[in-house]
């Protein structure tokens, strides 16, 4: 009698344990985990609640939430000059304000 | 782009605000100078480094001054661009759909509806509010959102940009059956030849036209640097049928890219105020399927690389201070708008203004149009094309001079990409992959002008562009069609006639063995001299003979390499040129001519005709003085071209020609000439070769071949 007892609870506290350790049925990928988009104020965006849903996101806030955004973006491909463009930059032709895209031309 | 701080509206070409929106409303998806910039930097922070939109909120009258940040600006509607991560790492980006949002001011909307993560309704430009809805699918159920984004990105999303803007400057595509390249063919992808950084700075090769980043160039792996390591599985290259100087003068793209078989452009005309575009000659439109080949351009250490230039007509106005300032495009505009209905029979949007008088024309209107424009103290403007300047004297007539500003200064886009697989590559085939009257490196037609004074491209043989001048190239073609196809007909010929001479004549034979005493002929020293000049020649004429064919497995057979083989030549040659001053210095007294000569000549020694008969000589015959000076000549030509043609990398296109050609030429000279003798020396006058073996000769020989000698030495006896 005791032995069905003590079975019948193992039994019951190990299928206690499988569902309580059963992550909720969600998509994943390798690269980002899944994510909060978040606005320009750093609020979370979440179209499943219409939590801040019709305002765009912000990479600087969502992606920035874990990538250094301020580092990346001193690379060429998104400063293209910014970051040395000057009125005076070049005396013989006057019009070239840095040597990248932005104010090569 | 505008300058921060201007005098006046005129100074002003795009503010920062209209960079971003910038082209053509008509098609929208096309990118303009905003869409190609990922966003941050100077699309998110002024030159003050304020954020744009909050800076304008706070003070909107920004909006109504000269500064080129806000002047007109409605960045507090747009918002500005952050940097956008997903258009390089989001498979399926929708390009053309960031370029629509950015030309009609959703700067801070683009995102959200390139990614496809939400829809974005309304436009700021039309005077809406855009609002957006999200696409729910793409979100757990917690709100979180779920995007297969791609590390490193995928070729697909660099080519947004790089595809559109490479395409036009070298005709490059990617992910292109039609435009191969080998490495996409093998599975490469952009980011594995151009890795980044953390700070997202990737990698770069050797761009000799923008300035783009200087300091990044040639930070990538270069061909050799892969293709000598074998890394990825790069195949490593023997190159053994290439001359060992083509390596060093020709970058790899020379050879491996023969071909592009996308139109690039050929130039742009911004007569109009419009840049309009023109496919490679031959071409409808850019970006069609279409096969051209390059042209090569010399760096700074004369090596040749492939390029396309962009040619151009283009405008300037020349200021007070001397400076040629670049027209705006509207300036352009309004100078055309003045006259495009009095050039007649001319194609509205590609007038290729090329006549004087339409070149008149155009600059009066210009003047008329800049004549209250506040960017210039002096209105002076100018049409620059091929390589001329074009500027109104005080007449109002059209005067012409080479161009000699900063506009006329074309260097070429290098073209690295497309690669062909190795068995397509120039030189494959043979030198004649280049060196043919069909060929494109020295005979092709190469663009120099868009249109000439009759309206026609104007066009020049792709060799004369890297120094190759016609008289040159002739020389080489006879080096190449001449020389080197009848090298053995003109040996054999030689062989030919001493067989014929041999077999009719016969050899000048004494009778040896009633010949008791012997004297000395030849001493040691002059023995070896014979026999180093000799050993030396053989050698030299060996591999010379190869080098005229380019046989790679002879020379692979001998000398283990084309290159060991060069080695081994101009080492022996350096032998060689020793020994024939040695030789000069033995036998030029001996090689001066005497009264009796002259009738060893006149019985042409004896040779055609009359055998038996005495012909006078001294230890030298007429015939051996008349070769001794002859060798001393060739052996001085060769000496000379050879040790030049050593240090050929030093040398110009032009000279290694000549040098080489003359060196070719008389090398079969040579070679003719000491068959011949060879054949005197053995076979045709028996006991001579014995000479210079042990010195000795009978005595009735030397009576027979060389009277004279044979009397002066029996008189010292």
């Amino acid at each position: 009698m005791y032995r069905r007892i003590i079975v019948s609870v193992a039994i019951l506290l190990w299928g206690i344990g499988i569902i309580s350790n059963t992550p909720l049925l969600c998509a994943k990928v390798r690269t980002c985990p899944p994510f909060y988009l978040k606005n320009d104020s750093g609020e979370i965006i979440n179209p499943i609640k219409g939590q801040n849903a019709d305002q765009p996101y912000s990479t600087r806030q969502t992606c920035g939430a874990c990538h250094d955004y301020d580092k990346i973006t001193k690379g060429y491909h998104f400063q293209q000059g910014w970051d040395r463009i000057r009125d005076d930059f070049n005396k013989e032709k006057p019009w070239v304000l840095s040597d990248g895209m932005m104010g090569k031309h | 782009m505008a300058k921060k701080s201007n005098n006046s509206p005129d100074e002003i070409d795009l503010t920062t605000f209209q960079w971003v929106s910038a082209g053509s409303l008509d098609a929208l998806g096309v990118p303009g100078c905003g869409g190609c910039h990922p966003g941050g930097g100077g699309l998110e922070f002024d030159r003050d480094g304020k954020r744009y939109d909050a800076r304008l909120k706070n003070s909107p009258e920004l909006a109504e001054t000269l500064d080129g940040d806000y002047f007109k600006s409605r960045w507090d509607k747009a918002g500005v661009v952050q940097a956008d991560c997903f258009i390089c790492h989001l498979p399926g980006y929708d390009f053309k759909e960031r370029n629509k949002h950015l030309k009609l001011f959703n700067y801070q909307w683009a995102t959200v509806a390139a990614s496809g993560i939400g829809l974005v309704d309304g436009f700021v430009r039309e005077g809406q509010e855009p609002r957006v809805t999200y696409n729910k699918r793409l979100f757990n159920d917690d709100g979180r959102v779920v995007l297969d984004l791609s590390y490193p990105p995928p070729s697909e999303n660099c080519v947004f940009c790089h595809g559109l803007s490479d395409l036009k400057k070298r005709g490059f595509s990617w992910n292109d059956r039609l435009n191969h390249d080998v490495h996409n063919l093998r599975n490469l992808q952009c980011a594995h030849c151009h890795p980044g950084d953390e700070a997202h700075n990737f990698a770069k090769g050797n761009e000799n036209i923008s300035t783009v980043r200087d300091d990044l160039d040639n930070t990538m792996m270069t061909c050799k640097d892969c293709h000598d390591q074998g890394f990825m599985g790069a195949p490593r290259p023997s190159h053994l049928s290439i001359r060992p100087g083509h390596l060093d003068k020709l970058a790899c793209e020379v050879c491996h890219i023969p071909g592009i078989n996308r139109a690039a452009g050929e130039g742009f005309d911004v007569a109009t105020g419009m840049v309009v575009n023109y496919p490679k000659l031959g071409a409808k439109k850019i970006g069609e399927v279409f096969t051209w080949q390059p042209r090569f351009q010399r760096d700074d250490n004369g090596k040749l690389w492939p390029v396309n230039p962009l040619l151009f007509a283009f405008f300037t106005n020349q200021d007070s201070d001397g400076i040629y300032y670049p027209l705006f495009a509207r300036e352009i505009k309004n100078g055309y708008s003045r006259i495009k209905d009095r050039l007649k029979d001319k194609a509205p949007r590609r007038p290729e203004l090329h006549t004087d008088e339409e070149i008149e024309l155009m600059l009066s209107a210009l003047s008329e149009g800049l004549k209250n424009n506040k960017r210039f103290k002096q209105i002076k403007p100018y049409y620059h094309k091929s390589g001329t300047k074009c500027v109104l004297d005080e007449k109002g007539k059209v005067l012409k001079a080479r161009d000699d500003t900063w506009v006329a200064h074309t260097e070429g886009f290098n073209i690295n990409h497309n690669v062909a697989p190795a068995k397509l590559a120039l030189g494959a085939d043979g030198c004649g992959d280049c060196h043919s009257d069909d060929a494109h490196m020295f005979k092709g037609t190469v663009v120099t002008g868009l249109f000439g004074d009759d309206g026609k491209p104007e066009t020049i043989k792709s060799g004369r562009l890297f120094g190759c001048r016609p008289w040159i190239y002739q020389l080489n073609q006879l080096h190449q069609k001449y020389l080197t196809p009848y090298v053995s007909i003109i040996i054999a010929i030689i062989v030919f006639f001493l067989v014929l001479h041999y077999t009719g004549q016969g050899p000048k034979r004494v009778d040896l063995y009633e010949d008791t005493a012997e004297i000395t002929r030849f001493n040691l020293v002059e023995r070896w001299t014979h026999l180093f000049r000799m050993t030396s020649f053989i050698f030299l004429a060996f591999t010379g003979f190869i080098f005229f064919y380019n046989n790679v497995t002879l020379l692979e057979i001998f000398f283990d390499s084309p290159q060991s083989a060069v080695v081994f030549h101009w080492v022996v040659g350096i032998v060689f040129t020793a020994a024939s001053l040695v030789s000069i210095f033995l036998w030029a007294r001996d090689a001066g001519f005497k009264p009796y000569d002259m009738q060893w000549l006149k019985k042409r020694g004896g040779y055609l005709g009359g055998r038996h008969e005495e012909v006078p000589a001294g230890r030298l015959n007429a015939g051996q003085k008349i070769f001794f000076w002859l060798s001393a000549l060739f052996s001085l030509i060769m000496a000379v071209t050879g040790i030049m043609l050593i240090f050929k990398s030093s040398l110009g296109l032009g000279t290694i020609c000549v040098l080489s050609t003359i060196h070719g030429f008389f090398s079969i000279l040579f070679i003719a000439s000491i068959i011949a003798h060879a054949y005197l020396g053995t076979i045709a006058n028996p006991g001579t070769w014995r000479a210079l073996v042990d010195g000795k000769v009978g005595r009735k020989w030397a009576e027979k071949h060389h009277s004279e000698w044979f009397k002066e030495v029996s008189k010292k006896k």
